[in-house]
């Protein structure tokens, strides 16, 4: 063979190889199991899932659904930033990477109007008695709902509260000096102006106290940490009608109080804080306050991660007084990758029904689960172990998904927000500039 | 005769040999000039990945004048360079001096000083973050106890976030310049230096009149690969500070990764990387000019 035919082949096989590897994942194959007792042997599909507490024992259950349906379900565990990232560059360039991923309530309004996850309505109705749709808490729909589309199911309902040392709250010592100071009971704050209170009194650096602690980073840690203290204060990004409203009153005063919170009462370091850095301000015992998700309650009782075990308690956010009881909701939807093929659809579909049904909730609630049916929630067996469970019961009763506006521009108005709430809690900008700046730029997205 | 059956057998040699260029075409074509021409082709969109792009000419550009947080982030971002590039040298040259003589400890020392390098700027990154903690971080336990103000932490007080994270890209890189300056140093000619001490110049006057001259095309080769890298970073200060507190430690490529991969604005992301690339390409051909002055001196 001459150099000239070997080179010749050589290039050939680059580019052949070239063209094999550029391949994306081949479509998996449809169910083999017929009306076998593995409905959906040789299905294989993979779940994009939030890094959060409930994450491991995901792969148990999709470990356990394998096993019933045949199914092989493959779990990616991802960070919040990398997970949004992900999934909507699978749905935009149509690679088809995952079939199944946890939506958070905020993406709702953006996965529904591109279309990115499959419109689950249809099957929610024709599969009604099997999910015991009305066992599932009403307010946990928001997870996935926009314009009469279900485009995630619920799958791990967070009720927004405030995380405190019940300890140091009912100390008889603590509740005289508090009386002697601000001439009323110390008790759980349910108002903000309790919250403040509460918060200085508790602060004593020179004992390495603080009295309320929250996220400061730049980046959607902060966002979310103040939009949670926006709505105690009773505004909103947008109003009934859509306008951009980040700048009213109402929210100029939650963010002074957000700043405040840096200024006066949070660890010095606060202002550097991720949502594992203020849990661990609070589990070690830094910090004695902090508006935090249900999803890790649990955890302030394991001696293995928290210094606080049995000091714990928890009540619904503070409010603003003489504005209607209306609470924090979020977490977690599992919604369907609309681009994959119906094959893959339907198996999905039972994964999700089998993850969320009454069995396997309990089953995870066990291991740092979040709930979003009322028998969880009112489960004999559970609420012995987690006697937290009738307060996120009240906030479910009384919550809002619209706390983080599930917008189709939400992931821009975080980023927008991320970056100027940072900057007024740094002092780069006053509270004003920074709603006025925020105002400017999210009215320019529409 | 004889010489046409020469000319042809080169001419055939020259003709087989040819196609060992076309494994590196191939790359170039598929890997470097195919995104380069689609990078400035869809600059020219408003492309927003997953929705039809539209053709918007020079208003991606324009746009970009208008964007006060791409524009501070290069100044950021020649901040970071200059000040990076600048300590690395300074101090890669002093610790190759240091450790240019034959002494057997030096070997392992060189290996030793290597281990920065080896971290992913990520890891580096996500390390020196748990450092810095402003709460529970080991320097800042360390600074506050021999008496020095430093605010919150390091990283979250404006006055010191890019200082912290251009010291964690002196501590992974200077390694780096430190070994091709030593090389650099183990090739120079002995004979000035033998004449040079003949004459009684002393180490300053030998440092500066015959060292420096004589390594300028090291110095000049290790400033360039250095520069183009600085100019890139991205993940040290994603990991240790996302860009904050505000706007500090915003660079470029945070700006370009929040409007592109966050966003999904790719039309708009492409056109501030393109301006990038111009920087990046000016600082390319000036220190390739410099090289050649050099030689030519």
């Amino acid at each position: 063979m001459n150099m000239k035919r070997l080179m010749g082949m050589a290039a050939g096989m680059l580019l052949c190889s070239t063209m094999l590897f550029a391949g994306g994942k081949q479509e998996a194959a449809a169910p083999a199991g017929g009306g076998s007792d593995l409905p959906y042997a040789g299905v294989e599909l993979r779940f994009a899932v939030m890094a959060d507490q409930f994450a491991d024992y995901t792969k148990v259950l999709a470990q356990e659904f394998g096993q019933k349906t045949g199914a092989k379900v493959n779990v990616d565990i991802l960070g919040y930033t990398e997970l949004y990232q992900k999934i909507t560059q699978d749905f935009t360039t149509d690679t088809k990477q995952y079939d199944l991923l946890t939506v958070d309530i905020m993406w709702s309004g953006e996965f529904a109007k591109n279309g990115w996850t499959e419109d689950l309505t249809p099957m929610i109705n024709r599969d009604k008695a099997e999910i015991d749709y009305d066992d599932i808490m009403p307010v946990t729909w928001t997870l996935g709902s926009w314009n009469g589309k279900q485009v995630a199911f619920p799958m791990a309902g967070y009720a927004n509260s405030l995380i405190y040392r019940k300890d140091l709250f009912s100390d008889p010592k603590e509740k005289s000096a508090f009386k002697a100071k601000y001439g009323y009971e110390l008790a759980p704050p349910t108002t903000i102006k309790q919250l403040g209170d509460a918060a200085e009194f508790f602060t004593r650096p020179d004992e390495n106290l603080y009295g309320l602690v929250a996220n400061g980073a730049r980046g959607s840690a902060v966002a979310q940490d103040w939009m949670e203290y926006m709505r105690s204060f009773g505004a909103a990004i947008f109003d009934a009608n859509g306008n951009v409203v980040v700048d009213s009153p109402a929210s100029l005063a939650s963010l002074k109080f957000f700043v405040n919170i840096f200024d006066k009462w949070a660890p010095p370091g606060a202002i550097g804080y991720w949502w594992d850095d203020r849990e661990t301000a609070y589990r070690t015992g830094q910090a004695v306050m902090q508006s935090s998700w249900s999803i890790a309650r649990a955890g302030y009782e394991n001696e293995e991660i928290s210094l606080v075990a049995g000091k714990t308690g928890m009540t619904p956010s503070p409010r603003v007084e003489g504005t209607a009881a209306e609470y924090g909701f979020g977490g977690w939807g599992v919604g369907i990758n609309a681009d994959i093929s119906d094959a893959q659809k339907e198996a999905s579909w039972a994964f999700i029904k089998f993850i969320t049904g009454k069995e396997a909730q309990k089953e995870w609630m066990l291991h740092d689960g979040a709930p979003i049916r009322r028998s969880t929630l009112t489960d004999p067996d559970l609420e012995k172990q987690m006697p937290w469970l009738g307060e996120i019961l009240t906030v479910f009763e009384n919550g809002n998904g619209d706390y983080r506006p599930r917008d189709p521009n939400s992931n821009e108005i975080q980023s927008i927000l991320a970056l100027r709430i940072n900057q007024a809690i740094t002092h780069e900008l006053t509270p004003e500039q920074a709603l006025s700046e925020a105002a400017k730029e999210i009215k320019a997205l529409k | 005769m004889e010489t046409d059956t020469t000319g042809f057998i080169k001419t055939k040699k020259n003709r087989s040999l040819m196609w060992f260029l076309v494994p590196i075409t191939v790359y170039l074509l598929f890997f470097f000039l195919y995104p380069v021409i689609y990078d400035i082709y869809i600059s020219f969109f408003d492309y927003r990945l997953g929705s039809q792009a539209q053709f918007v000419g020079f208003g991606n550009y324009r746009a970009m004048l208008n964007d006060s947080q791409y524009m501070g982030s290069l100044i950021t971002t020649m901040v970071f360079v200059v000040a990076a590039v600048v300590a690395e040298l300074v101090l890669g040259m002093i610790i190759a001096l240091l450790l240019n003589n034959e002494h057997p400890l030096m070997q392992g020392i060189r290996t030793i000083i290597l281990i920065p390098t080896v971290f992913t700027p990520l890891v580096a990154g996500l390390v020196w973050k748990a450092l810095y903690h402003p709460d529970l971080g080991m320097y800042t336990y360390y600074l506050r106890k021999i008496g020095l103000d430093i605010g919150r932490g390091l990283t979250v007080e404006r006055s010191s976030a890019l200082f912290s994270v251009i010291l964690v890209d002196v501590w992974e890189w200077t390694p780096l310049m430190v070994i091709v300056i030593l090389a650099g140093l183990k090739s120079l000619p002995k004979d000035p230096y033998e004449a040079a001490m003949l004459d009684g110049a002393s180490r300053l006057q030998i440092f500066f009149r015959i060292t420096l001259p004589l390594l300028r095309p090291t110095l000049v080769v290790a400033l360039l690969i250095r520069t183009l890298d600085a100019l890139k970073i991205f993940d040290i200060i994603w990991a240790i500070t996302g860009g904050g507190p505000g706007t500090t430690t915003t660079v470029a490529n945070l700006r370009i990764y929040e409007v592109g991969m966050q966003h999904l604005k790719i039309g708009y992301a492409a056109a501030l990387s393109n301006v990038l690339l111009v920087f990046g390409v000016i600082a390319g051909v000036f220190f390739v000019q410099s090289l050649y002055k050099g030689k030519e001196a």
